[in-house]
């Protein structure tokens, strides 16, 4: 077959490019349909698919989880039996993370996918201190279920949900002594960015959030009012505030919020930008008017900018983008990732990024981060294995002639460079190789 | 922070909230273990790295190269390992009266002098310091200190506190000497903000064998994708540029590594290498219990060493042990991370020592925060301020350096810094990189006398 793609059409590319920020990239069959509907169209149909059902991730089958086990009960066991159940945590992490990647390659709505992995980013919170991956899957499910409506609500939400809790000492921070742990990321980095608060809108609120409790066994949040501070501070200038819902009511409603957090999806899905920069302007008044992510979401999608230069070569794919979209591609299944699920795992981690593993509660860097030689040849060795195990069979069938534009079909790569169309032309008559050229040429891994 | 409070974390659970969060750090093999040994690759590669790393002589008899060059290898513990209970101020009333249960033993302590002992789970630290290895530097720190991990790491890797800047202080460094990034190697799959310049980072290389997939057709190939365009995006030059860095990495390095694949020069125990990930996850996930022999360090620095004993010229090596955040229940999980890093640090300096490449090697040894002085009501510490660093090294003057901070004279409880942290930095600039620290620390800072 003859796959025309060098030189396919601007819509077909600007519907790819949203396929892969708003998902993890589009399938052949995917695209002609996206392409046909038109980019606005596509928009819309993605978006709309933020609260709706979705029977293809839905289909992965949920793992089981061992309930918590409370420290005083751990503390008690004998060496044998801590290694055990440590055994049986990481066999549940493995599993609750081939559960996520499964939904990302199987979701019928991959925005919602992608927007519940952004939010992960977003709320940065690791399994190396929550510990439970029941815990993880529940903040998981939030981010899935309230991800695209109020940002208010979903922060509120998050806060009091048993992963953050654990995540940011909530159990420590009592009146007598506060912990402001919590206090700073949810105005560093959940909601407003440095600069916009001082370190006494820090410490007025960790006395709101004082009491704030989880119970380590059923997860069950409460708030202690013995250890609770009811004593009226000033947050953010405004007098008489005592709760930590009014905290994060403030923080949320800021100006500074306004800004923010329009610039961190941006940054997720164009290119990084700061607060200050003029495509958040763009679309701060916007959002503030109503918190709204699907609705923010839907505003990056048709600003200009996300669809020129700079936001096409803007980002370098984050590993489980990579690897999802690479698995998406060659039509890997969730039941075939279940036969291998410490592989992808190990695959991962040689990327640089585990999902519910982040390296800090500052989350992942962007770009430059994963261009590691490092992460290089972890990719390699992903895309050499992938290529022998995956369906490769549009460019197989292909005539030589035609398979370096058939790979680019594959991947929904608008055009290769010279460097890699030539190097690509030379393994014509080895598929397998070509595509795992193809996956980890500078085209596929940063666009 | 300024204000009267600090955290303190979580009574139940060990909190980790930093880097060494990783889960699996032995993982590096992907889908696929690719087995052939690069062959064809000549083809697109110059000499450059090769002569840049080797000195240009054959890599075969781990010999080549000009003269022993000094190298710095940075050991980055995450967590804030807690100092008071590492270098311990054993016959200080307060250390006592303050630490409580968690204060060691004095008849445990391996003493050093002046009142101070090591851990009793660093003999080897303990035989560094007799054979006058070891430098202790006291009271390291920074004004205004923070006690987010996340910032405290920022400062010290950025090497600028106050103001974030984006860029390390060895990052400058390669920036200022237009260094090949293949002059630091930082073990695995990303790059720390120490050595992150704006224009050159370091290279990452995998914590094993360095072996490219594929078949010698697929590598070439790989090489001439790795070329790049003129007219590149800057994202896809830079991904072509750390491909390229990987090319020159097997071609210079992979040799070296293929022999370490069946060299030891650590003497680590066969189950090292291959379950120290897992069991660092396993101590980290339980508060302690993992095997003294699964050590997640020596298994990196065992391949820093088989670097410069083949006689690598690169002149930085960045490594890192997690797992010290100990605000619950401090005295297994410490004492088993202690015994790792004392294990690796002295295999390793034992290795190096005498030798044509390794004898002018320097080991620095830091932390992101010291721990509070008074221990809490979960036999843990919270985050403090005032922190020791090492330097550890053949060539290294052994001793004490800097004031040890005041056990009473404290601030919010905590120890208070007699020694800038950039004094460390400017040492190692300036006596084991042989360059003027200044341009890239933004000041002067006074070095110590301890290479």
């Amino acid at each position: 077959m003859a796959v025309a793609v060098q030189g396919t059409s601007t819509a077909t590319n600007l519907v790819a490019h949203l396929f892969r920020r708003a998902g993890f990239g589009a399938v052949p069959d995917q695209l002609a349909a996206a392409s046909t509907a038109g980019y606005d169209a596509t928009v819309s149909s993605l978006v709309s698919g933020l609260t709706a059902p979705d029977p293809g991730a839905d289909a992965v089958p949920t793992p089981v989880f061992s309930i918590p086990v409370p420290a005083a009960q751990r503390r008690a066991m004998d060496l044998a039996a801590r290694h055990a159940l440590s055994a049986q945590l990481h066999h549940e992490f493995v599993e609750l993370t081939t559960w996520w990647l499964g939904r990302m390659m199987a979701t019928s709505n991959p925005l919602k996918e992608k927007l519940t992995f952004l939010l992960h980013g977003q709320f940065p919170t690791g399994i190396s201190k929550v510990r439970y991956p029941a815990y993880m899957y529940g903040q998981n499910q939030l981010f899935r279920a309230q991800g695209s409506g109020d940002f208010d609500t979903l922060t509120q939400a998050v806060a009091a949900d048993p992963a953050m809790l654990l995540w940011l000492d909530a159990n420590s921070n009592k009146e007598s002594d506060p912990n402001e742990n919590f206090a700073r990321e949810l105005m560093e980095r959940f909601t407003m960015g440095i600069g916009n608060y001082t370190q006494d809108d820090v410490r007025a609120a960790a006395y709101c959030f004082t009491g704030w409790r989880v119970d380590p066994k059923t997860g069950t949040f409460s708030i202690a009012s013995r250890q609770h501070s009811t004593t009226p501070q000033t947050f953010l200038g405004v007098n008489g505030v005592n709760s930590g819902q009014q905290v994060i009511d403030l923080a949320t409603h800021s100006h500074a919020s306004s800004l923010f957090i329009p610039s961190r999806l941006w940054s997720f899905l164009a290119y990084p930008v700061m607060p200050s920069d003029p495509v958040v302007a763009d679309l701060a008044p916007a959002y503030s008017a109503d918190r709204n992510i699907g609705n923010l979401l839907t505003a990056i999608f048709q600003h200009p900018q996300f669809t020129e230069s700079g936001s096409l070569q803007g980002l370098v794919k984050q590993p489980t983008e990579y690897v999802v979209g690479s698995l998406r591609a060659l039509g890997v299944t969730p039941t075939d990732l279940a036969q291998t699920p410490a592989a992808l795992v190990q695959a991962l981690s040689g990327m640089g990024q585990v999902p519910f593993d982040p390296p800090s509660v500052g989350g992942w860097p962007q770009n430059s981060y994963w261009l590691s030689a490092s992460a290089a040849l972890a990719r390699w060795k992903f895309a050499h294995g992938l290529t022998r195990k995956g369906d490769i069979s549009l460019v197989v069938d292909a005539s030589p002639t035609d398979r370096v534009d058939a790979a680019a079909a594959l991947l929904a790569i608008p055009r290769w460079g010279p460097a890699t169309s030539g190097a690509l032309q030379r393994a014509a008559n080895d598929p397998p190789t070509l595509v795992t050229l193809a996956l980890v040429s500078p085209e596929f891994v940063a666009n | 922070m300024t204000g009267t409070t600090w955290p303190e974390h979580s009574r139940d659970e060990p909190a980790e909230a930093t880097r060494n969060g990783n889960l699996d750090r032995r993982a590096f093999l992907g889908l696929a273990g690719g087995t052939a040994v690069l062959g064809a690759l000549g083809v697109a590669l110059g000499q450059r790295a090769f002569d840049a790393l080797l000195g240009g002589a054959a890599a075969a008899d781990g010999a080549m190269g000009s003269t022993a060059g000094s190298r710095l290898v940075l050991v980055t513990l995450y967590g804030g390992n807690d100092g008071l209970n590492t270098v311990i101020p054993y016959q200080d009333s307060a250390y006592a009266a303050a630490r409580g249960s968690l204060a060691v033993d004095p008849t445990n302590v391996l003493q050093l002098s002046d009142g101070f002992g090591l851990h009793p789970g660093m003999p080897g630290f303990k035989k560094l310091w007799d054979a006058k290895e070891l430098a202790i530097v006291q009271g390291v720190g920074f004004a205004d200190p923070n006690y987010s991990h996340f910032e405290s790491m920022d400062i010290w890797q950025s090497g600028v506190p106050g103001s974030p800047e984006p860029t390390g202080w060895l990052g400058r460094w390669l920036d200022g000497t237009r260094s090949s990034p293949l002059r630091a190697i930082a073990l695995g799959p990303t790059v720390p903000t120490a050595l992150s310049g704006e224009h050159v980072q370091a290279a990452a290389i995998p914590v094993g064998p360095l072996v490219l997939p594929g078949s010698a057709l697929e590598q070439a190939l790989y090489a001439a994708v790795a070329r790049g365009d003129a007219d590149d995006a800057a994202l896809l030059a830079e991904a072509a540029s750390s491909d390229r860095v990987l090319l020159e990495l097997r071609q210079s390095l992979g040799p070296i590594l293929d022999r370490a694949a069946t060299s030891n020069p650590l003497h680590l125990s066969d189950e090292s290498t291959e379950a120290a990930g897992a069991a660092a996850n396993l101590a980290n996930a339980n508060g302690g219990g993992g095997q003294a022999s699964d050590n997640v360090l020596a298994a990196q620095l065992s391949v820093v060493a088989n670097l410069i004993l083949a006689g690598a010229t690169a002149d930085v090596y960045s490594v890192e042990l997690g797992g010290f955040d100990t605000h619950a229940d401090q005295e297994p999980v410490q004492s088993t991370l202690l015994g790792q890093l004392d294990g690796a640090v002295t295999a390793f300096v034992d290795a190096l020592r005498g030798t044509r490449h390794g004898s002018n090697t320097v080991v620095l040894v830091y932390t992101e925060f010291g721990r509070r002085l008074a221990a809490n009501a979960s036999a843990g510490t919270d985050h403090g301020w005032a922190n020791v660093a090492f330097a550890a090294g053949p060539s290294v003057k052994g001793g004490f350096y800097g004031e040890p901070p005041s056990l009473t004279k404290l601030s919010e409880g905590n120890t208070v810094y007699t020694t800038d942290f950039r004094s460390l930095y400017a040492t190692m600039l300036g006596g084991v990189l042989g360059t003027d620290p200044k341009p890239f620390l933004h000041g002067s800072f006074p070095q110590l006398d301890l290479v």
